[in-house]
């Protein structure tokens, strides 16, 4: 056993060497985290551009834009009456907000103001949001100039000057919206079963699979540089060696999915603690399976173009049939196939934990599929294997 | 009589129909330099391959150190090291990694085996480049690793298969310098080569191999003395008489 410890770390260290390798390994799952990044991080939060025509330019008019610009996501588009008309008409525009002449001149004269939304249809989802936001915004403004008026009634005949009366309600209303009374709080317990949560455990698996070239030349290689002969004359026996080379592969896949995993942790916050450990368990479980299916490969392949060969075409018909990139509806024919491949049961349980919220509970079965494939694989590859050709 | 280190008997093996050993037998003393010869095709490396525990034999007994390799082939591993015709090293790891590797490979722990490893480095002139990369070395240099690894762990009995292949006369003197230390500190070694002037040097005893047969077994000088005046005569000339000048590849 521990003479297979050290043929796995020599296998690692290796790999660690070798630059392609690594690259392919090791750097491809961090370049395609950060396109799925560049795709959907940014979405999150809600953003959206609010176009407004401002037909009254007052004070009043500017502090409802400069207030609605303060909320995070929100950009402005300042059009013109005509500009914002032909785009609404183009429906380049869904809505749009008009700040109507005389607005600012109603507000200071303690009259009813009015904001006006044009818009297609209902203004479609962007719109609506846009609208509650825009809403939410003018009614604080609604509620501040209340607050002044009352205060300032309540304040007549004091001999207090009106512009300290401003000034003071302004601070008071500034310190009250820094700390306000009923605060609320965002707490991420899990993923919201979006696109990349349904893609995600996909993507992965799929990684660690690939790697499953890289475990089927590893037999080949050693054959190749002739260490493979050299190691059998050692006290190693064959099983030690191929335990070894069996670690390492583990050893490689589960590196790769830690990389995304942690990756998807740190950056999306898919995960709570205690279910990020549980997506390494069926990382590991996962990345075993394939190693062990590269074992097979290794076994049988007699030269490196052979293995890779064989390894790609395994691992595209497992990618494809495991519903990777698409959705199998469930029941159909293709979804029976795809029972035979690693990836359903990789993409399920990991699919359980990310964007079901699950457990380990919840995943028994897939994990006890793959760990069955890990162990059947590893034995009928140790069967097959002969490190010479009419000898061990 | 000196202690048997070796024992071959009517050793056999076949592949498909080629008989490649066919009924070899030979022993080697303890402490002996044993020089194996033959032509392309005769069966020196499958004779290596079986008595190194690699390949099966057909038939045959084989007994090392006391040891059959058919009942007890761990007890056999752990005392024989085996220096391969061609390269087998890890070429992107450097000199000591590979030696460390195979030293933990050959049973010892970290410390032995980093110990033993610049021993053997220094043995073979290589201690400045032992955290060199194989890769970037001379084809000397890589042999005389190649031969370095095969002493890790101390064994008992050494198979060298044709070890100066290739190289420049500075690091194949090297390598006899080195076998000579070898055995002058008890080692038995099983030695294999083309070039005859080098058996002829380093050999107590030599077999000339075959078609899978050992056809003749003797000193150098003996052998010499069957077709004339040893100090005339040289080894390539009893090779030739015995095996022919017909080519074999």
């Amino acid at each position: 056993m521990k003479r297979a410890l050290y043929v796995a770390l020599n296998e690692v260290r290796l790999y660690i060497r070798d630059k392609g390798d690594l690259a392919f390994g090791m750097l491809l799952p961090i370049v395609t985290f950060a396109l799925m990044y560049g795709a959907f991080g940014g979405h999150t939060l809600f953003e959206a551009t609010a176009p407004i025509v401002d037909e009254d330019g007052g004070p009043y008019a500017a502090r409802l834009v400069a207030q609605l610009e303060a909320v995070p996501g929100i950009d402005i588009d300042r059009l013109t009456a005509a500009q914002a008309d032909t785009r609404l008409e183009r429906s380049d525009l869904q809505l749009v907000l008009y700040i109507p002449a005389g607005f600012s001149d109603a507000l200071a004269a303690g009259e009813p103001a009015q904001l006006v939304f044009r818009q297609r249809g209902n203004g479609g989802q962007e719109g609506q949001i846009l609208a509650s936001i825009i809403r939410g915004v003018a009614g604080d403004i609604d509620r501040e100039f209340r607050v002044h008026r009352q205060v300032a009634a309540g304040l007549a005949g004091a001999a207090v000057p009106a512009d300290r009366i401003a000034v003071t309600v302004q601070e008071l209303l500034d310190r009250e919206r820094r700390q306000p009374a009923v605060a609320v709080a965002e707490e991420v317990v899990g993923g919201s079963p979006d696109f990349i949560n349904q893609f995600l455990p996909g993507i992965v698996v799929m990684y660690v699979l690939f790697s499953l070239t890289l475990s089927a030349r590893v037999i080949v290689e050693e054959r190749k540089r002739g260490t493979l002969e050299r190691l059998l004359t050692t006290r190693l026996s064959v099983g030690g060696l191929y335990f070894g080379k069996f670690m390492s592969s583990v050893f490689r896949g589960f590196i790769q999915t830690f990389i995304l995993l942690g990756l998807s942790y740190i950056v999306f916050r898919f995960f709570t603690p205690v279910s990020f450990l549980a997506a390494l368990v069926v990382a590991f479980v996962f990345a075993a399976a394939a190693a062990a299916l590269g074992m097979i490969i290794a076994s049988i392949a007699r030269s490196e173009d052979g293995a890779a060969w064989i390894g790609v075409v395994f691992t595209m018909t497992m990618v494809m049939l495991g519903g990777t990139f698409f959705q199998v509806a469930e029941g159909s024919v293709l979804d029976t196939i795809g029972k035979i491949s690693i990836i359903t049961y990789g993409r399920e349980a990991l699919g359980t934990i990310i964007a079901g919220s699950g457990t380990l509970g919840d995943t028994v079965f897939q994990l006890t599929v793959l760990a069955g494939v890990a162990v059947v694989g590893l034995v009928i590859s140790r069967l097959i294997f002969r490190a010479v050709p009419g000898g061990k | 009589m000196a202690e048997e280190f070796l024992v071959v008997k009517d050793l056999h093996k076949s592949f498909n129909e080629h008989k490649a050993v066919n009924g070899v037998s030979f022993a080697i003393e303890k402490g002996e330099i044993f020089g194996l010869l033959g032509p392309n095709g005769a069966g020196k490396t499958t004779t290596i391959r079986m008595l190194s525990t690699v390949l099966e034999p057909d038939s045959g007994e084989v007994v090392i150190g006391g040891h059959s390799i058919r009942q007890e082939p761990e007890a056999v591993r752990s005392i024989i090291g085996v220096c391969p015709q061609e390269l087998a090293l890890y070429e992107d790891l450097s000199a000591l990694d590979n030696m460390v590797f195979f030293g933990r490979m050959a049973g010892l722990n970290g410390q032995e085996a980093r110990a033993q490893a610049m021993q053997h480095l220094e043995l073979m002139g290589l201690v400045e480049r032992a955290r060199g990369r194989v890769s970037r070395f001379s084809g000397g240099m890589k042999r005389r690793i190649n031969l370095a690894i095969a002493l890790m762990g101390t064994p008992r009995l050494l198979f060298l298969d044709e070890p100066t292949v290739g190289i420049d006369p500075q690091s194949r003197n090297n390598i006899y310098e080195t076998i000579r230390g070898l055995r002058d500190r008890g080692m038995t070694i099983l030695y294999t080569t083309h070039y005859m002037e080098e058996a002829d040097r380093l050999c107590r005893r030599v077999a000339i191999m075959d078609a899978g047969q050992i056809i003749t077994l003797d000193t150098p000088r003996q052998l010499k003395s069957q077709i004339g005046s040893p100090d005339q005569v040289t080894l390539e000339d009893v090779f030739l008489k015995l095996t022919g000048r017909s080519l074999r590849d």
